[in-house]
């Protein structure tokens, strides 16, 4: 049905793609893996003939036997979205935002004349029929992602390009769509070629894997095969960069490092706090402590109050009743005290990309912090011995090769580390890092998940990390609380709550975490 | 809920406009009676008879309540030179104003906005170029000059001076057709310069769309290029270029008073040159306090119509 053969793609002379060679079959499901950059994306896009026109694409691309690459326009037209569709990532943007999701399902069913209504298509992926009427704002990012699913099957194609179709979701949504995308590919016999870079997620959803690097296919074969023995060291890299839950071998924060500390008063101590957005209780009396070293992992969906509640930790907001004790003292509320507290608590975002401002050298986005506070006394040269000092410390080494970079000059895992740096130049107690490692690619978010450790051993540092990632919270933590809608309904030590979890939720997230343990594959 | 906001906070702005409408022109320096008279001789008694009949005796704040009270009830009080009510002499010209500078405001919307898409397109193309360039030429260039170029090169062939000929029969075809002659070069000359405006906005903005992740979908479900183009995204790349046009058509009650003082044209922005050249208080607090109200008005109605196209911005 699909076949690729030594397909190659320039950008002028940069090669991001280079001879490779692809077969699908109907029915067939195939994962494509590889981080940013790899070229998969520039695979899937090229399938269809959507790559920019400055793209040079060499090689075959049959499509049931025809060439895409020399098709005419008019024929090309007639097979998009009829012979072969795309789920593409990010719904909230590759949804015109002002029209309707049913006019957009509908659309290329009016276009190619096929049979069939919008309604049945949401059955499909089981949304109810009103929300045809809405538009993509409105919908929650799982919906969205579902609308994509049943505008791709709307002309009844039989090859589904699914491109990082759960990225931007949370464990339990992704898990639900990743079901629903199953289903209908399983029902209605559909060759699925899908792309990702999360391996867990391609092994849930796909019989045969294939993994890219640099514009390369390194290794193709059954999924289990290539999960359970790569041969290839990049897939080696990439399985290993994904910590398997209760396997010892993934739990990098040392047992001897993690002895409770009951007898030492708590670095921070939250108590009852909550949180009210107008009418709505985002945080709803959550008790919460982190010792002085520890590292405490908040865990739970998108919309369950964790980013409100460490927002109020860190005195961005302020609590609606309860109390937030740093170091014995109560958070001040404003003033000269406030700021003296946020200098000892800093905080890591996701997006580095997005947190770094791009016209900020290195050197000034580390040492933005200082100028905020002021450098202590008594330092020769302050500001740049201790930007230095910082830079190093987050492992970019020498520092003198980065002080003067821009952020688009480093890579992700780079820039992250430079975030990193911005925080430990003010010589914090407690970090509090938003999903540290969510944007980025898996063999970089070992080195950043090591890098924290390390701070921890050889500073005393403290963290509080918040994330979706069952597993992040395996690799890392000490100690696990577990928040679901506004409250937290478990916590206590790793081991304890994510092997003997007491809670349903914690259950339930546990199910949806997709892993790459022992019970692996697609169970259809 | 928020439309009664937006409703409050055009009234509030149209209240403000009144209050600054009538202190703004309270201190100007120099004494309207005198400006009133001049070059005429006058005495002590006639001036201040004059002062007694416009209300300029009587206290500041005593002023402004009767300005304010009768401002409610449409008064805008008497001009000094057309010795008649403001209010008739606004709605007088308000005629030609809406008929030169809303019809070139409406050619300069539709074809600067289609230039726009056009020129943005195709990035960079021998179109694109060109009609950048011209727009922005056009932009740049003194309006009046351009009127007077276009005269000279014409010669003969419209007429440019005022808005109708006193020899043309009376009945309704020759006189549209007398008007329509005579609106041919002063609407050309605004076109040109405002045209600029709308291309390039509409331009930059659709720019912005051009890489967004939805025109790739469109692609991929095998729509034409028209069709990406006019479905999906001019729909969204209109939308900044809305709030630009409703405050553009606020201000058509303005007139255009480079033109029409150019073209002899009889509308408000000759009026308004004339009560400036005067000075006409009276008229100019009237014209003031009109122009700054359809501004508010017509950037209210973009708000609600913004509303009604972005789906996302919740308005009613």
């Amino acid at each position: 049905m699909l076949e690729i053969s030594d397909l190659s793609v320039h950008y002028g002379h940069k090669r991001v793609v280079s001879d490779v060679n692809l077969r699908l079959a109907p029915g067939q499901t195939l994962g494509l893996a590889g981080e940013s950059g790899s070229g998969k994306s520039t695979v899937a896009m090229s399938v269809l003939r959507l790559l920019p026109r400055s793209a040079r694409v060499d090689g075959e691309i049959l499509l049931d036997g025809d060439d895409v690459r020399t098709m005419s326009w008019g024929r090309l037209r007639a097979v998009r979205w009829a012979s072969a569709s795309i789920v593409f990532q990010g719904a909230m943007h590759s949804l015109n935002p002002v029209q309707r999701v049913g006019d957009q399902i509908a659309e290329p069913m009016r276009l190619h004349g096929t049979k069939g209504n919008v309604r049945d298509l949401l059955e499909q992926v089981e949304l109810p029929q009103e929300k045809a009427r809405s538009y993509p704002h409105e919908l929650s990012g799982g919906q969205q992602q579902r609308v994509m699913i049943a505008m791709a099957l709307a002309c009844g194609p039989r090859l589904v390009i699914a491109d990082e179709p759960t990225t931007a979701l949370d464990v339990v949504v992704q898990a639900q769509v990743l079901k629903v995308l199953k289903r209908l590919v399983a029902e209605q016999d559909l060759g699925l070629l899908m792309i990702s870079h999360d391996l867990s997620v391609l092994a849930e959803t796909c019989d045969d894997l294939a993994v890219m690097h640099r514009g390369e296919l390194v290794e193709r074969g059954r999924t289990r095969e290539v999960i359970a023995n790569p041969q290839h060291p990049h897939t080696a890299a990439l399985t290993a960069a994904f910590p398997v839950i209760g396997d010892p071998a993934h739990r990098w924060a040392q047992p001897e490092t993690t002895e409770p500390r009951t007898t030492e008063e708590p670095l921070l101590a939250v108590h009852e706090l909550t949180v009210d957005y107008g009418r709505t209780r985002a945080v709803d009396g959550v008790d919460l402590t982190v010792g002085r070293g520890e590292i405490v992992a908040l865990v739970g969906q998108s919309g369950s109050g964790k980013t409100t509640l460490a927002r109020t930790i860190m005195g961005l907001r302020k609590p609606s009743s309860g109390r937030v004790i740093f170091d014995g003292a109560e958070v001040p509320r404003n003033g000269k005290a406030l700021k003296a507290f946020r200098r000892q608590v800093q905080l890591v975002l996701q997006d580095p990309a997005s947190a770094l401002n791009p016209r900020h050298k290195v050197l000034d986005a580390v040492a933005e912090g200082l100028r905020v506070h002021g450098i202590p006394d008594g330092i020769p040269d302050g500001e740049e011995s201790l930007v230095t000092a910082a830079v190093e410390r987050a492992e970019l080494r020498p520092a003198s090769l980065y002080l003067e970079s821009l952020p688009h000059e480093l890579s992700g895992g780079q820039q992250q580390r430079v975030v990193i740096a911005g925080a430990l130049v003010l010589q914090p107690r407690l970090l509090v890092a938003d999903e540290p490692v969510a944007s980025l690619d898996a063999s970089v978010r070992g080195e950043i998940v090591a890098l924290l450790l390390r701070l921890r051993r050889e500073l005393g540092l403290a963290s509080l990390i918040i994330t979706h990632d069952l597993g992040l919270a395996w690799q890392i933590a000490d100690r696990v609380a577990v928040m679901h809608q506004g409250k937290i309904v478990e916590q206590g030590s790793v081991e304890q709550v994510l092997l003997n979890p007491s809670h349903d939720y914690t259950r339930a997230l546990l199910r949806a975490a997709p892993n790459l343990g022992p019970d692996l594959g697609p169970q259809v | 809920m928020r439309l009664a906001g937006r409703l409050g906070g055009a009234a509030l702005s149209l209240v403000m406009v009144a209050v600054l409408g009538f202190f703004l022109f309270r201190v100007v320096p120099g004494d309207p009676v005198v400006s009133m008279t001049r070059g005429r001789p006058t005495t002590a008694a006639m001036q201040a008879e004059l002062r007694a009949q416009f209300g300029l005796d009587r206290p500041l704040l005593s002023q402004f309540w009767g300005y304010f009270t009768s401002l409610l009830q449409g008064d805008l009080g008497t001009s000094f030179t057309f010795r008649r009510p403001v209010a008739d002499v606004i709605l007088e010209r308000l005629g030609p104003t809406l008929l030169l500078v809303g019809t070139s405001t409406l050619i300069a919307v539709g074809l600067g906005l289609w230039l726009g898409v056009r020129a943005a397109w195709r990035r960079d193309s021998a179109f694109d170029k060109a009609t950048t360039g011209v727009a922005l030429t056009l932009w740049a260039v003194p309006t009046f000059w351009l009127g007077m170029l276009l005269m000279m090169v014409t010669g003969d062939l419209f007429p440019s001076r005022g808005m109708r000929d006193t020899d043309t029969a009376p009945d309704f075809v020759s006189q549209a057709l007398d008007v329509g002659h005579h609106l041919v070069l002063p609407s050309i000359t605004l076109v040109a310069v405002v045209c600029a405006e709308y291309m390039l906005v509409m331009r930059s903005s659709l720019l912005e769309e051009m890489h967004a992740p939805y025109l790739t979908t469109a692609r991929a479900k095998g729509l034409r290029d028209d069709l990406v183009r006019r479905r999906h995204a001019v729909p969204n790349a209109v939308l900044p270029a809305i709030t630009l046009v409703f405050l553009r058509f606020g201000l058509v009650v303005a007139g255009a008073i480079t033109t029409e003082t150019v073209f002899s044209w009889p509308g408000l922005g000759l009026l308004f040159y004339d009560a400036l050249t005067g000075p006409d208080y009276f008229l100019l607090q009237g014209l003031l306090v009109c122009t700054a109200g359809a501004v508010v008005v017509m950037n209210l109605l973009a708000e609600l119509l913004y509303g009604v196209l972005d789906p996302r911005v919740k308005v009613v």
